[in-house]
């Protein structure tokens, strides 16, 4: 047979089986699409000269290189091995007519061969268009601007290249394997050998249902913003875990339940779905399961990043009560003086004023809540500990807390001021390790100076007489842990000002000629919204991202389901007709077993999303999102939005399985 | 009195863009009798399976009536002629048409469900069937687990539970071995004994020579007929054998 023969042949073979190849075609070019393009976003020169945010930007797109890479092998993988299955008959048939495995090896290898040049050369000039489309609205979200032209990524390209031809390679050796394997006469019945009924698997339905419920439980009761982290965790696993067996077994034992009952089981309505579904759970629960969970990542992904970043503003607003904030490690009078003198002098020359001041010396540090005070404790296990009890403390003078506030307190050696934050105090006295203070008055406010909204955990406020102290508390912390934070001056102010006047002010205050020794920092609202654009626009833009890849292995997969149930519903629409039940029953019928099965992910990952609504909101916490409300506008907007796009996919594949069925 | 009479059927299929037509059937016209067992012989392309189709109403024919009982199927609507099908015909195919995702039970039970009875009062009829069929011990297996001769037996069963007028058998025996098939044709010997009509194509002589009557088509229309009278199978073996030999050949027939 001449070489010629075999390249026909596979072109002949894609154009014959393009129903199934022309989708997976289209996924494999976007995919090297998306990887082109996110790998040349993260060697983009422009982005190189980002001014801020250029590290977490950068870090941001990395991470989107490599889940898209692991993603596009494992998908690419999953569609071609659908495909070769699909195919078994068609080999079968070639090997009975004479064509040894060796050349259908040849066929194989030329077909992956089209493949792949088709999917490089597409999918690269796909990328290389959009690239620019994409950068700019990279920096849209990041709210900056760069100038840059049309650029091609050579280094972008080849890493593109590489990752494809191992996953054609791997591909290509996989599907050697499946036709080694098989003997003619498998290969002749491919897909429908005779399909055994499932077992009914109790066990692991239960199982299913204890790890649902748990990830459940475990999303809910989490109260603590910082236990919620690693509780996500577990939860999300236990959560996955339970979906695949709940789809896989549990599906099936809930249908035998009702195939049981029967005076349920023997109606018309029922007979044919109940058993129709045993089955077809039975061959789909897998590929449900993944759609379930893929839909669900792609959810959790696009509520939380939009709601970060539409939210950007009031989270930043509420670490930054005041407009600028100086902060320095030099708490002599001197040191406070000349940062005092110096800004003021700068607020000054810009032709500005100042409101709302306040300048104190401060330390705070973590220490855990126990009866009657507050310890450190280097040993503590994070087991044995309950995060609730961690708490923040804040200690400044009475000195300072007399003249921010006006009043005129006075303490004795060993009494203290207490405000408790968010929590009540009753005691009369308070130990701060082996140190014990009389409580004189439990304060009912406190000058907050942004760490109380920013921090997580709850913060104690304590005015003690002398600011000797606050290095005494620095002892503490250097004896028990093994870190310590130095007592720092604070000088926060608003001003009437624009943005960039703000952000101006702040540089010449950080430019500071006679600036003290140590930690010397300022920081302005404005500018921390910008920052926190940058952060959120590049996780905004990889949710978005990753999104859609999901959402586009989301749809192959519900394609792919619909595809192979019409060949498979071909049979017994025949034969239910024979029986004597109308095309309008049979297909009323068939049409609520499909609506149940490619409708059952959807409602899934919506009742998950439920479920992780509390934990999540609380782990944004961390990041400093409060605004619950917006993130539930912004998930039920979400949802709204992928059922619409499901739903169409949905009808637009059940077309293509009617038409099967039809046939 | 006839329970089924066709009458000057005729059916021309026409490709999809009009071009070609081509008649499966002229003209066809016969009866059949209460309780009668009849066979149509022929050889593939006679218009056999055409036949089979118009009587199960599966298909419409071009020209002429079918009458079962008296009611015309031609006239009727899609909807009625499925629960037509459901109460009045049982059906038995070559390769059985039972649904592989149904236990045995379940699919004699297909046309019970279908037409809304109550479980207990198909458990009732279902005993007896299954029992007489020699599936009694199979009711709770599935498809892809008992032997085809089994099969056919529970496709059967499903025909006769409904205890319909007429049984149409399309080569009941063609996938069975030649045991099964035996047993199979000595049980459509009993139901018919029992008062049930039965119509089955096929072209298996040995099929047919187990008929009452046997009709042959040829070219579209029937050909011929016999009747069994007082031959035994063996002898009406012969005759069929016979006929068949002869019509191949494209003689007369002369008795």
């Amino acid at each position: 047979m001449s070489r010629g023969f075999y390249w026909k042949m596979a072109a002949s073979n894609l154009r014959k089986n393009s129903r199934v190849y022309l989708p997976y075609l289209l996924t494999c070019v976007l995919t090297a699409a998306m990887y082109y393009i996110i790998c040349s976003l993260a060697g983009n020169s422009g982005l190189a000269e980002l001014q801020r945010g250029r590290d977490v930007a950068m870090t941001t797109l990395n991470m989107g290189i490599w889940i898209t890479g692991i993603f596009a092998v494992i998908f690419l993988f999953y569609t071609s091995s659908f495909l070769m299955k699909r195919r078994k008959k068609e080999f079968g048939l070639f090997n009975i007519l004479g064509m040894e495995k060796k050349h259908l090896a040849k066929v194989i290898f030329c077909e992956t061969f089209y493949v792949a040049v088709i999917t490089l050369a597409v999918g690269l000039a796909v990328g290389v268009l959009l690239d620019k489309l994409i950068f700019l609205a990279l920096l849209k979200l990041l709210k900056t601007e760069v100038s840059l032209g049309f650029q091609v990524n050579i280094k972008a390209i080849g890493q593109t290249g590489l990752l494809l031809c191992l996953v054609f390679l791997a591909v290509y050796l996989n599907s050697l394997f499946q036709v080694h394997l098989s003997k003619p006469i498998e290969l002749l019945r491919g897909g429908n050998t005779g399909e055994k009924e499932p077992k009914g698997k109790w066990i692991l339905a239960l199982l299913g249902a204890i790890c649902l419920g748990s990830g459940y439980y475990l999303a809910v009761i989490t109260k603590n913003p910082v236990a919620a982290l690693s509780v996500f965790f577990v939860a999300v696993i236990l959560v996955i875990i339970g979906t695949y067996l709940l789809f896989m077994a549990g599906s099936i034992v809930f249908l035998k339940v009702l195939r049981k009952n029967k005076n349920y089981y023997y109606k018309t309505k029922h007979f044919i779905s109940v058993s129709s579904m045993i089955f077809r759970m039975k061959q789909n629960a897998v590929g449900l399961a993944n759609i379930c969970i893929l839909s669900t990542m792609v959810l959790v992904m696009l509520t939380t990043t939009v709601s970060l970043y539409l939210g950007i503003d009031k989270t930043v607003s509420g670490g930054y009560p005041r407009d600028i904030i100086v902060s320095s490690s030099n708490i002599s009078e001197e040191g406070r003086d000349a940062v005092l003198q110096y800004t003021d002098q700068m607020i000054a020359q810009t032709g500005l004023s100042k409101e709302n001041v306040l300048d104190y010396v401060y330390t705070s540090f973590e220490v855990i809540r126990k009866e009657g005070g507050f310890y450190l404790d280097q040993h503590y296990d994070m087991s044995q500990v309950n995060l609730d009890h961690v708490s923040e403390l804040l200690v400044i003078s009475l000195e300072d807390w007399n003249r921010v506030t006006g009043q005129n307190q006075t303490l004795e050696e060993n009494q203290v001021l207490l405000y408790p934050g968010s929590e009540k105090w009753t005691g009369s006295n308070v130990k701060i390790q082996d140190m014990d203070f009389q409580v004189k008055e439990v304060l009912d406010e406190f000058p907050d100076n942004g760490n109380m909204v920013k921090n997580i955990l709850n913060t104690f406020c304590l005015v003690v007489r002398d600011q000797d102290l606050l290095l005494k508390f620095q002892e503490l912390q250097q004896t028990y842990y093994d870190y310590y934070t130095r007592p720092r001056h604070y000088y926060g102010f608003n001003i009437d000002a624009d943005e960039e006047t703000e952000i101006a002010l702040r540089d010449l205050i950080a430019e500071n000629p006679g600036k003290p020794e140590g930690l010397y920092s300022v920081e302005s609202r404005a500018g921390g919204i910008e920052s926190g654009y940058t952060l959120h626009g590049g996780l905004l833009f990889i949710g978005i991202f990753l999104g859609s890849l999901f959402l586009m292995a989301t749809i192959l997969i519900i394609y792919y389901k619909q595809i192979s149930e019409g060949y498979e519903d071909q049979r017994r629409f025949e034969i239910l007709q024979k029986v004597g039940m109308t095309q309008k029953e049979i297909r009323k019928c068939i049409h609520s077993q499909i609506l149940t099965v490619f409708y059952l992910p959807l409602v899934t990952a919506a009742l998950h999303m439920m479920f992780a609504f509390p934990v999540i909101s609380r782990i944004m916490r961390t990041a400093g999102f409060t605004d619950t409300k917006l993130y539930l506008v912004c998930t039920l907007a979400c949802l709204l939005v992928f059922a619409v796009l499901y739903a169409m996919v949905y009808s637009l594949t059940a077309r293509a399985y009617y038409k099967i069925v039809r046939d | 009195m006839s329970i089924l009479e066709v009458n000057h059927v005729k059916k021309i299929y026409t490709t999809r863009f009009g071009g070609a037509r081509v008649q499966a059937l002229s003209n066809v016209t016969f009866s059949v009798e209460e309780g009668e067992f009849v066979a149509i012989m022929g050889e593939s392309g006679s218009g056999k399976t055409t036949l089979l189709n118009i009587l199960a109403a599966l298909d419409t024919p071009t020209s002429g009536s079918v009458k079962l009982n008296g009611r015309e199927l031609v006239v009727m609507k899609e909807k009625e002629i499925s629960a037509f099908r459901r109460d009045h015909l049982g059906f038995v195919f070559q390769d059985f048409n039972l649904l592989d995702n149904f236990s045995v039970k379940d699919n004699i039970f297909l046309p019970l469900v279908l037409a809304g009875e109550k479980h207990q009062q198909m458990q009732k009829k279902l005993e007896p069937i299954a029992q007489r069929l020699g599936i009694s011990e199979l009711l709770d297996k599935f498809p892809y687990e008992i032997s085809g001769g089994q099969k056919q037996r529970t496709a059967v069963a499903r025909a006769l539970i409904t205890e319909p007028e007429l049984i149409l058998a399309d080569e009941p025996t063609g996938a069975l071995d030649s045991r099964a098939a035996d047993s199979l044709l000595d049980l459509f010997g009993q139901i018919n004994a029992d008062g049930q009509t039965i119509l089955m194509v096929t072209h298996s002589v040995k099929a047919a020579s187990s008929a009452g009557r046997v009709l042959f088509i040829k070219d579209g229309e029937v050909f011929h007929q016999l009747y069994r009278g007082r031959n035994t199978s063996q002898q009406l073996y012969q005759k069929i054998s016979d006929t068949l030999t002869m019509i191949a050949s494209g003689g007369v027939i002369h008795e």
